[in-house]
């Protein structure tokens, strides 16, 4: 897998959650595609060894954005990170149909990250939307300022409704096109809510080892039985795609 | 590449099994895509694809992988398409390097028909039996037993194949006897070692997060152990495999006997590029070529140096 060694541009707090950025000019990137990341400097950092994938958090051109939260030692060491490694913008992002109308975009915990750039491409292309997001409490939650009207619910309540991402949003009734990224439960349970009237596309969280296709670590179940690759088939997928 | 060759002004070049291959290095199997394949090119003697099976593999339901210190644990379940498939989606490893072709039956049968299957294919230089697979229920690991399920095995495959070399992929344990046999059977070669079986538990959840096995660079010490005792006692080629992530990595395994090497987990996180640039700067400094390498510590005893109070 190629490597690129970036020097970590900028760095932020959102809340309990990092902001990262480093500079990307070698191609194009979309909303919903992602990198694997790691603290530079190898050989030191044999332990922990592999990188971790990321979702974009947001893209100017320039300049490239991570979101993430401190969760175990390979992001404790990202966190700590004047140096990264990154490999190119990898997978499937959101498909974007600017013909359709109203979109809703849903974010549970840190499965926000992918959602600014989405919204910054929406924007761009003319699409109106809603943003929902969940959160287990205040702390994450902070991260909502970055996202000018959405709505916020906690799980114990802390901020904003108390609940889940889908009690903030009332309804999936009415809008055409419906993204999603987040923890896999809340990914079952927003294709739930949508039905069949909309266009859902659903970005997955999972554990990933190389990102390119190679190790099948990554599956996710598909309807009809199998398992396909989240880095090369997705991270994003229709909801229909999924077994669950 | 030859351009290449000539401009490192290094011999890389090693034999394996009458096969000439331009770098020592080989992909470890199930650690390189096609769709990973676009990046490659030069850096490896030999391809080898992902474990073949009779037919498709659905694998084993997720999570599949978990990281452990300086490693990570696996339990994929040699997912896969199917011999069938396989065969005709071949030609994307075309790189114009040897190709090896991993199989893996559930029986000695199936390994025999697998061979069979590929005995007749052009494109196909050599086979890798792979008797070591920790994440199946049926064959898999249960091939290295003992010597002799891996005799038989071997055997039948040798039989099936008569053309092309064979090389047994071999697990850790009782490695010794099980190189042993494989070579009486008929192996032309042995990749020596595969994952070592391991589990993760997740305490906070409190249950088996992944039980599968382990590589990275956490297992090399044993990887190279096991390649130094075996390449020892048989006359066979010895591929080794397990944990190598550096250009020294590869001198070293070479040293203890490997005639080539695996590189698995560490294409996750580093060019393989790297890796031979590295391997191409050590045989330039000591003014080596790669085939001199090859148990060049035969017979030399092993050396206690300074620093080792325990």
């Amino acid at each position: 897998m190629k490597v690129y060694s970036v020097k970590v541009e900028e760095r932020e707090e959102l809340g309990s959650y990092t902001l990262l950025k480093y500079r990307w000019t070698d191609g194009s990137l979309e909303p919903g595609q992602f990198v694997m990341a790691r603290a530079a400097d190898y050989p030191a950092t044999l332990d922990p060894f592999l990188a971790r994938p990321f979702s974009f958090y947001d893209y100017d051109g320039h300049m490239a954005s991570l979101l993430f939260e401190v969760r175990g030692r390979g992001t404790a060491l990202l966190d700590l990170a004047s140096t990264i490694e990154v490999t190119a913008p990898l997978g499937k992002g959101f498909r974007i149909d600017p013909s359709l109308g109203r979109a809703v975009l849903l974010g549970g915990g840190i499965g926000v990250a992918p959602l600014k750039i989405l919204s910054r491409r929406l924007n761009a292309v003319g699409i109106p939307h809603d943003v929902f997001l969940g959160f287990a409490d205040a702390g994450p939650a902070a991260v909502a300022r970055e996202f000018p009207g959405a709505r916020v619910a906690t799980i114990d309540g802390s901020a904003g409704t108390h609940g889940t991402v889908l009690d903030a949003a009332d309804s999936l009734e009415g809008y055409a096109a419906i993204y999603a990224c987040g923890p896999n439960p809340m990914l079952a349970a927003v294709k739930l809510a949508a039905g069949q009237n909309s266009l859902c596309q659903l970005s997955v969280e999972e554990r990933m080892g190389c990102g390119n296709g190679s190790c099948n670590g990554c599956v996710v179940p598909v309807r009809g039985g199998g398992y396909i690759r989240s880095c090369i088939d997705g991270p994003v997928f229709p909801a229909e795609v999924l077994a669950w | 590449m030859v351009v290449r060759e000539q401009e490192t002004g290094v011999d890389r070049v090693v034999e394996l099994c009458g096969l000439r291959l331009r770098t020592p290095l080989i992909p470890a199997s199930g650690t390189l895509s096609r769709e990973a394949l676009g990046e490659v090119g030069g850096v490896y003697g030999a391809m080898l694809p992902k474990t073949t099976t009779p037919s498709a593999r659905a694998g084993n339901p997720p999570p599949r992988v978990a990281e452990t210190p300086a490693g990570m644990v696996n339990s994929i379940g040699l997912q896969n398409p199917g011999v069938e498939s396989f065969l005709q989606d071949l030609d994307a490893f075309d790189l114009g390097i040897p190709i090896f072709v991993s199989v893996a039956g559930d029986t000695v049968s199936e390994f025999a028909l697998l061979c069979e299957t590929l005995a007749g294919e052009d494109r196909v230089s050599a086979v890798e039996l792979n008797l070591s697979c920790p994440n199946v229920e049926c064959g898999g690991l249960a091939f290295c037993a003992g010597p002799a399920s891996v005799e038989e095995v071997v055997a039948a495959c040798r039989a099936a194949v008569p053309g092309k070399p064979i090389a047994a992929k071999l697990t850790n344990e009782g490695v010794v006897e099980n190189a042993r046999a494989a070579e009486s059977a008929g192996a032309d070669g042995l990749t020596v070692i595969n994952t070592l079986p391991a589990l993760t538990i997740d305490a906070r959840a409190r249950n088996v997060l992944v039980r599968g096995g382990l590589s990275g660079p956490a297992i090399k010490p044993v990887a190279l152990r096991a390649v130094y005792d075996v390449s020892g006692v048989v006359n066979i080629p010895v591929i080794g495999s397990g944990g190598v992530v550096s250009g020294t990595d590869v001198a070293e395994f070479m040293l203890a006997g490997a005639t080539a090497v695996q590189v698995g987990t560490a294409s996750f996180v580093r060019d393989p590029r790297k890796i031979l640039d590295e391997f191409t700067d050590y045989l330039k400094e000591n003014s080596l070529s790669a085939a001199e390498l090859t148990g060049a510590l035969r017979g030399v005893r092993p050396v206690l140096t300074g620093g080792g109070d325990i």
